[in-house]
Parts: structure tokens; sequence; C-alpha cells
């Protein structure tokens, strides 16, 4: 399994708010982004029609996730491809790693995939000998750093051009540059030897199509082409829920895929695939394998509060937009699935008490569900999540995560249904704040646990005068 | 499927069945989920694109200059399949090889290209033409597996991929293009130029469209649906991995043209 | 219906317990404009803290302690766009298990208004008859603009202000890194994006940032005070009853400091 490490949330996200360099590519990369997104989106006649279809056909697919499956299942099989279910990571990394031992795999290429980050695939198979080769250009780099992805869609966005030079200099042999152009260069021809000498393929897969019975690789680079092209296996990992019913599906969901990512109206390189090489064919691999992954899927899907988050298309939009992870990055998340997405799906695949600084370290901005393609309601997931958190889930197995706040609100709330207590309590805090430093006016510093404010900030005082005895006077 | 992943897919599809709140085994498929039928919009498309005026045609040919442009894909019309040729051999002679300095063209068998008699344009210029073909003269007597072999070694050496398409669209500057026998993927992938010869009534004007062909068309429906493998291609191969700036070329073509047929003559006929 | 034009006051409970002079310029403008206001006495608060930290069940006791407290009221006007979205958007959420109390929710919540929302769309007005000598940027806050969609409103209200000059600020729309608790809890990280939003508001080159939620404009001041730059926060309600003078007196002629 990848490492998870949602714990490490504060101390990671301390880091990057002090890594210059970071905050400025985060900050550049968010600008265009969403210039470009919101440009492409504004191209598009009903572009809220649009997304409304999107939603629905995503939905409708959810809801009959059993039935697309299985009709995607049997019409690869009936091309020669083969299909395998994985319930968990642990199956569906033993399945490729039984797939490369019987086919004696050495080396294996891959496109990137989420969801073979998410079951730690490339360890296992680092494990077993097999050398294995990350193929887009981003991804590649971070490999050679030995670092994971900080972006969905940009793998690399945290590095500078220098630190690439210096990186490849030192891994591939060539001699420095910090020009994009020779080391975009350098990477074309050091991998293009490794398409051509892998035994094994390996990809995601972006949007299956139950009608027709093919998954869909989308890229920009050609790498996932090569990967599924050249050596004589490819094998296609599949979160179950990333599937349309229908091939018109595709025409709205594939574009807004692409829009929200990149603000692209269509990705370079789209592919659906359906099945090995084909007998009179030239080209292509021997074998073709689909795992379809569940690894916890099935429990949020079982939960209507928490089904939506699966129709995420993985476009980004939601990264590109957040204020939260423009300033802490990828990598502070300490999972696969970072930004708005990450923060509902890590607590929901990991634990919401072991990622609780995901659901919590948000300011529930909305700007994510605005960016959405599908419109789906993360901040509103956010907040289910903190209920559980505050109060505890037998459900989802959340323990309640703070007492004393939980005392807290209940003495609040004690207070706010008797007007007069409450403005006791107001009046009480209103001469007791003397106590604390600062000015006529404001305070300097706050008290645990509200001292983090006044870090940075002050604070006015409370009004000696509340507005309910103002009012008094002035009706 | 053998037994024990017969098992697998069972009890996974039982998990997402409950997930679901069906019944174990639910087998019925709900109305209105796929569709035996396309509905009279859709029909009404792709009449109105097939009997679309020679003008509208030439405005789509407009339209799709207008969007190759910024995305660094060459569009050029020519008259008839000679034209074509020259504009292929014009190409050729402009590229460079990239790896090693042999220059060398493959091509796919498909009637639209053979239309070009490459290897006769570009004898003169001493470019090798090499059709990609299981079926091609000098590989009968091979063993299919030898012969495979000895296509990708060719191609892999080839600078430059020529192949034809299914569909273009317009909105996005997109070529379809599926995979048959004598049409393999590899030629708009592996070589460093990607040359796909279109005619003009293969210009779809956008993905609407071109869904709706590929899903309800006459001939589509009958004959091959999508294939094992259908690509659909938008510009040159790129990456903007390193500090966010634009590169052509990652691993696929760093260039792509689109030679377009125009003439009264022209028909993709396959 | 009579021709009496009438509302029920909601004071978030910010501006009742920190910034009563916000208040106060509230019920300035709605009497220059003819309206009658009366304050439901018991309204503490709309639950939202507890709400937006997990705490339904106390969240819950808040909710129906408001519903209670205006039934019987007739339109509902209040000073910020978060507090009207808890009733409006949260409260059926809240009650979903509770068929009666959903269905006072939902009354309630559509009868209330956030201040711009009242004045614009349900009175038709623009012009407030307020003046003010100074350039204003404005911050559009999270739950106003993308919950409520109110994003004009404030923005022809201040267009018609005399003497005011108005400039956008790039990234208005962004967040200013308040998010209630998180400002506490995360304080880092709210610090960081806050720090962007202020440096927008000095390059807009404004002496005056408006805003129609205190929880942002505390936020933003509170670090425009720590810096101790020259910059104005002031919420619209403040701005709308302004005078003349740079300082706008409240509706009672006491003097008041500066929001500041």
């Amino acid at each position: 399994m990848t490492r998870i490490r949602t714990e490490l949330f504060r101390q990671e996200a301390g880091k990057a708010l002090k890594n210059r360099h970071l905050q400025e590519a985060l900050s550049d990369f968010q600008e265009r982004i969403s210039k470009a997104t919101a440009t492409a989106f504004s191209s598009l006649p009903d572009a809220e029609g649009l997304r409304l279809e999107a939603r629905r056909a995503r939905m409708r697919a959810i809801e009959n996730l059993d039935v697309l499956l299985e009709r995607l299942a049997d019409k690869i099989l009936a091309r020669g491809g083969r299909v395998f279910f994985a319930r968990d990571a642990r199956e569906a990394v033993e399945y490729c790693l039984e797939t490369a031992r019987r086919l004696g795999v050495k080396k294996v290429v891959k496109g990137k995939s989420m969801v073979a980050e998410e079951i730690g695939l490339n360890e296992a198979l680092q494990e077993a000998d097999i050398q294995v080769c990350e193929t887009d250009v981003g991804e590649f780099i971070v490999q050679l750093a030995g670092e994971p992805p900080s972006h969905i869609i940009a793998p690399a966005v945290h590095k500078t051009k220098m630190e690439v030079g210096r990186l490849f200099s030192e891994k591939l042999g060539i001699p420095y540059t910090d020009d994009p152009v020779a080391l975009t260069r350098a990477a074309r021809d050091a991998l293009r030897q490794r398409f051509l000498e892998a035994d094994m393929g390996i990809s995601g897969c972006n949007l299956a199509c139950a009608e027709t019975g093919h998954i869909t690789t989308v890229s920009n680079e050609g790498n996932i082409r090569m990967a599924s092209t050249l050596p004589r296996v490819h094998i296609a990992i599949m979160g179950m829920e990333r599937i349309a019913a229908r091939l018109a599906d595709h025409d709205v969901l594939l574009r807004l895929l692409c829009m929200g990512a990149a603000g692209q109206r269509l990705a370079g390189y789209v592919s659906y695939l359906g099945g090995p090489r084909q007998p009179d064919q030239e080209d292509g691999p021997d074998e073709f394998h689909l795992v379809v992954l569940d690894n916890g899927r099935s429990r949020i899907l079982a939960d209507e509060d928490f089904r939506e988050i699966l129709c995420c298309i993985r476009c980004a939009a939601c990264l590109n937009v957040c204020p939260v992870y423009g300033k802490i990055g990828g990598h502070a998340y300490g999972h696969v699935y970072c930004g708005p997405v990450g923060s509902v799906l890590a607590p929901l695949f990991v634990g919401v008490n072991r990622a609780k600084d995901l659901c919590l370290g948000e300011t529930l901005c909305g700007a994510c569900r605005d960016a959405c393609p599908l419109h789906i309601d993360l901040p509103g997931m956010l907040l289910r999540l903190r209920s559980k958190l505050a109060d505890g889930d037998d459900g989802w197995g959340v323990k309640r995560e703070r007492p004393a706040e939980k005392l807290f609100f209940m003495l609040w709330a004690g207070l706010v249904r008797s007007p007069g207590l409450y403005a006791l309590a107001l009046s009480a805090a209103a001469f007791l704040q003397r106590l604390l430093p600062g000015a006529k006016d404001t305070i300097t510093r706050l008290p645990y646990p509200f001292h983090e404010w006044t870090q940075s900030r002050d604070i006015k005082r409370l009004d000696g005068r509340a507005f309910r005895k103002r009012w008094k006077e002035l009706r | 499927m053998n037994p024990s992943e017969a098992a697998d897919r069972t009890r996974f599809m039982e998990n997402v069945r409950r997930a679901l709140g069906f019944p174990p085994g639910r087998r019925e498929v709900p109305g209105g989920l796929f569709r035996d039928r396309p509905d009279r919009e859709v029909l009404q498309a792709i009449h109105d694109a097939k009997t679309r005026s020679r003008d509208s045609r030439l405005e789509l040919l407009e339209l799709l200059r207008e969007r190759a442009g910024p995305l660094k894909t060459g569009v050029t019309a020519v008259e008839d399949a000679g034209a074509a040729a020259l504009a292929v051999a014009r190409l050729v002679r402009e590229t460079c090889p990239e790896w090693g300095v042999e220059k060398r063209v493959a091509v796919w068998r498909h009637p639209l290209t053979a239309r070009l008699d490459l290897p006769r344009i570009l004898a003169d210029s001493d470019v090798p033409v090499f059709t990609a073909d299981l079926c091609a003269p000098g590989l009968e007597g091979m063993p299919a597996e030898e012969s495979r072999e000895h296509i990708r070694k060719s191609v892999v050496e080839s600078c430059i991929g020529v192949t034809a398409a299914d569909y273009c669209v317009a909105d996005t500057a997109t070529l379809v293009m599926k995979t048959r026998p004598g049409q393999p993927r590899m030629l708009s992938l592996v070589p460093s130029v990607h040359i796909a010869v279109i005619t003009l009534d293969q210009i779809l004007a956008d993905l609407r469209e071109l869904y709706a062909f590929l899903r309800w068309e006459t001939r589509e429906r009958e004959e091959e649906g999508l294939t094992n493998c259908m690509t659909m291609v938008t510009g040159p191969s790129k990456t903007a991995d390193i500090e966010l700036s634009m590169v052509h070329g990652a691993h696929g073509p760093r260039g792509l043209h689109i030679v377009v047929i125009i003439g009264p003559a022209a028909s993709a006929a396959n | 219906m009579s021709g009496r034009k009438e509302a029920a006051l909601f004071v978030p409970c910010i501006i009742d317990g920190m910034y009563p002079e916000v208040g106060e310029a509230m019920v300035g403008v709605l009497r220059r404009l003819g309206v009658h206001l009366c304050c439901p006495a018991g309204q503490t608060c709309c639950g939202q803290p507890a709400f937006k930290a997990g705490y339904r069940k106390e969240a819950v006791v808040a909710a129906r302690h408001f519903i209670r407290t205006f039934e019987g009221t007739g339109t509902v006007v209040c000073p910020s766009g978060s507090c009207v979205a808890m009733v409006r958007q949260r409260y059926p959420e809240l009650f979903r298990d509770d068929p009666g109390w959903m269905e006072k929710a939902r009354a309630v919540g559509g009868r209330v208004f956030e201040l711009t929302e009242y004045l614009v769309d349900v009175l038709g007005i623009e012009d407030v008859g307020a003046r003010y000598r100074g350039k204003v940027t404005y911050h559009d806050s999270c739950d106003l603009l993308r919950g409520l969609g109110v994003r004009e409103q404030p923005r022809k209200l201040i267009g018609r202000v005399r003497d005011v000059e108005f400039v956008e600020m790039k990234d208005s729309e962004r967040c200013c890194g308040f998010g209630g608790g998180f400002s506490f809890r995360y304080g880092d990280i709210s610090t960081a994006i806050l720090e962007d939003k202020v440096r927008n508001i000095l390059d807009s080159g404004a002496d005056t940032v408006v805003g129609c939620d205190m929880g942002c404009l505390m936020n933003i001041q509170g670090i425009l005070s720590r810096a101790r730059h020259p910059v104005r926060t002031m919420h619209i309600a403040q701005l709308l009853a302004g005078s003349g003078d740079a300082l706008p007196s409240p509706a009672r002629r006491v003097p008041q400091p500066p929001c500041r």
C-alpha cells in the first residue's frame, strides 16, 4: 500500500507554507489553469445544461453500477480480453504480479494512474524485482527524484526547471540544461527506449463505456498510447465507478474532463480500448487485462450521503481553484487523492479520524463545488464528515474526536436557547476580556484554543454595549 | 474466464448490488439505461451531416484550420489524390529524421493512401516507403509473429507515418482512427511526424456529431463498432510538466499534418 | 397588504457582541428608506458556528430557538450572507428527518433576506441616499456569493453612493481564509490565504474595503490592524448609512469610534 500520512497534515502544511518556490508554483499554476478553464467553459454554449446532463449521466451510472460492469466485462471478454474483479488493493496487486510472473515480465512502463498509486502497485512490482518506469514526464521526474506526485494532473508542479536540470544531468547523464525543451527531449529519448524494451504496460482508465465495452485512456503526451500498444501485455486498472452507460455520455463527460483539467477542448490523445490485438491486426498487445477495483468504493456507494463523490471524473478542477490546496500543495494531504476531492475521499478510504485534518482543514468556501464540472457538493460532504467527528459514527467507525469541544458547544447550546443567560454570558465575557492583552479596542493575544488567530491578527474586543442593549434606545 | 475468476466476479457484483440495495443476482436492465434506438434528433443530425452542401463542408474546413492552428496541427487542402501525394512529398522533404539519418516513411494499407502511390512519388527523393501490412507482398510465407516483429522494427525506424482516418472533427481539430488489418495504431504514434490524408466529406462539425455517427450511423451499427482500439488524436504530442512551459513532442509525434482532398471526385470510399 | 414596509431585524451574533455599530448603521439605512423595524428580543444565534464545526445536535437547538423567535414575523433582514445561507439552505438539511420542523424552517427561510438582497431585490432600491468620500473596493464573501448567488446587488448599491470611487480588486471572489473555526484551528494556512487577499486589497489602491459579512471583515481587519495598514474595513451597512463624512455616523447621532 502506498504510504498514507494523513496524520502529518499540519506538519506538512507548515513546511509547504514556508517553501517559497512551491508557493510561487502553486499560485502561478492556479492562476493560469483557472483562467484557461473559465475561458473554455464560457466558450461552451449552455455550459450549465451540459454539466447537468453530465451529472445525470454519472449518477445514473453509479446507481446501476452492477449492470454496467457486467456488460463492460462481457464485451471485453468476447474480444479475448481478461477482466479481473478485485475487492481490495491486495487482490489487485496479486493479480498483476501473477500475470507478470506468468509472462516472465521484467520491465514495466506505466502511464499516470491514481488508482495504481492507491494500491501501491509500483512498490509491489519493484519488490518482485520488476523494473517499473513511470512515463508521464511529470511522473518520470518525481520518480527519478524519489518523491510522490503533488498534483493529479501536473505531478511535478513543485519542481523548478533548474531542479529538473540537475536531476536529469545526474540520473540521465546528460549535460546540465534548464531549458524545458531540451529537458523534455531528454525525457522523450530516454523513455522511447523504455517503451520499446518493456514487457508490460500498465495504465489507468479515465472513463469506461458499458454500451460498447471499452475503457478510455486520456493523455496529451502519448505515453499511455505507447504503454498500451508496444509491450506484449497491457493491464488497465480501473476504479469500479469510472464508467458511463452510453457512448453518447462520453461526448459530454470527456469534454468536461478535458476542460476542467487543463482548459482544453479535448486532450491530445483519447483511446478507446476494448481488448487485445485482434487476429489480422499488425500491432497491439497479445494480452489485455482490465482490473476493476473496489477497495472501499462499495462502502461509499452504500452511503447515500457520500455516493455522489463516486461521480468524480478526476479532472482536478477543484484543486485548481481551492485556496487551501493553493497554499499547502498535494503532499500535505498525505494521500494519493489530495485537494478538495481528496479531503472527502481520503477520510472515507483510510478512516475519518485518521484523516480528520483533511475534513477540518478547509474553509468551505465552495469554489470547488462551483468549479466541479458535475457540481459535486464537496462542502456538503465535508460538513457531514465533520459531524461524524463531532458525535462519532458507528457505520463508519468514527470516534468522537474532541470531547472538550463537544462540551463547549453543549454549553453554548444551553445559552443560545435562553436569551437571558446568553445576554448574561455576553456581559460576563465583555468584562473578563480585560484580562486579555491588547489595546482599548483590540486583543492581541487570545488564549488556547483560539491562539492561532492572534499569531498573525488582532481581534476586536467585545463591545460593552451589545446591539441588543442599544436596540432598547433605538426603537 | 476461469472458475475462480468467475467466483471473484460474482462476489464483487453481489457487494455492489448490496450497496445499492438491489436483490442478489439482479439482472434486469432498467429501461432507458442503454438505448436500443436513436432518437429522432440524432437521426436528423446524421442525415444533415451526410447531406451537407459543399459550401458548408468548405466552411467546416475553415473551422478546422482555425482550430488546428493554435494546436500546431498543419492543414493543407488539395484538389485530388495527385496533389495530395505532392503535398505529402513536400512534408517529407521538410522533415528531418529525429533518430538516425535515414528518412523512411511508413504507410497504412488503405484505399485512400493507395491512391497517392507514395512509393512512386517518393522514389525520386530516395525515401523508402514501407506499408505496415501483414498481407504485404514480401511478408507472405513469414509466420505472423515474425512479420509483426519486422513491421514493428520498420515503423520504429520510420520518421513519418502516413495514415487515413475515419473522421475528422472540425470543432476540436481531432482525427478519429479505428484499428483494422493494415491500419496499425503505431503509425500515428511512433514516428516523429504523423500525416493523415482525408477527404472533405469526412469532416464532421463537432463531437456531438461524431458520437452520433459512431453509435448510430447505419454503416457503423451494422459493421464493426469502434473496433478493439479507436484513437482520437488532437494535435501533436505535448507536455507542460516542466514549469508549465508547453513543449511539443513528448512521446508521440512532434508534428501532425492533415491533408484534405477537397476535389469533387474525392470520397473516402473504402 | 398595506403599503407600509416592515422588517424584522436578524442580528448576527458577531455584530451583536462585537460590532453593534454595524447593526445601528443598518437601522439607519432602513429607517431612512421608510422601513418600520422590529427586533425580536429573544434572538441569540442562528447556529452556524456549531453547524460548521460539525455539532448538528447543538445547531438544531439554536435553529429551533431561531425559528420560534421569528415565528409570526414578516420579512426578516440580516446583514450577513453566511447567516442567511445557514437559515435558508442549511436549516432544511438539519431538519431533514423532521417534517414538522422542516416545514417551519422552509417557511422562515423563504422570508429571510440578506441586507443587499433586501434593498435591491425586495425594495427595488439602489440609491439609498448615501455619500462617502473614498476609494472603495469590495470583497465577495463565499456564502453570500456562491451560497446565495448575491454578486451584483452590493455592487449596484456601492455604485450609487455619491463621491465614491469604486475599484474591483483582483480575485475579489477568492476566499479570505476565515472559514469560521478554520481561522482558529489552522491559523497558519488561514493567514497565508488572508495575506493574498490583503495584497489584492492594497494593490487595488483602495483606502476602504467593504463587505457584507462581518466574519470576513473581522479577519481582514485583524491583519490590517496588526500591520497598521491605514486601509479602513467597513460593512456595507456602514457605507450606506454614510452621510458624507469619512466616518459614517450611526442612526442615533451618538459619536461612535470608527470601525477600525
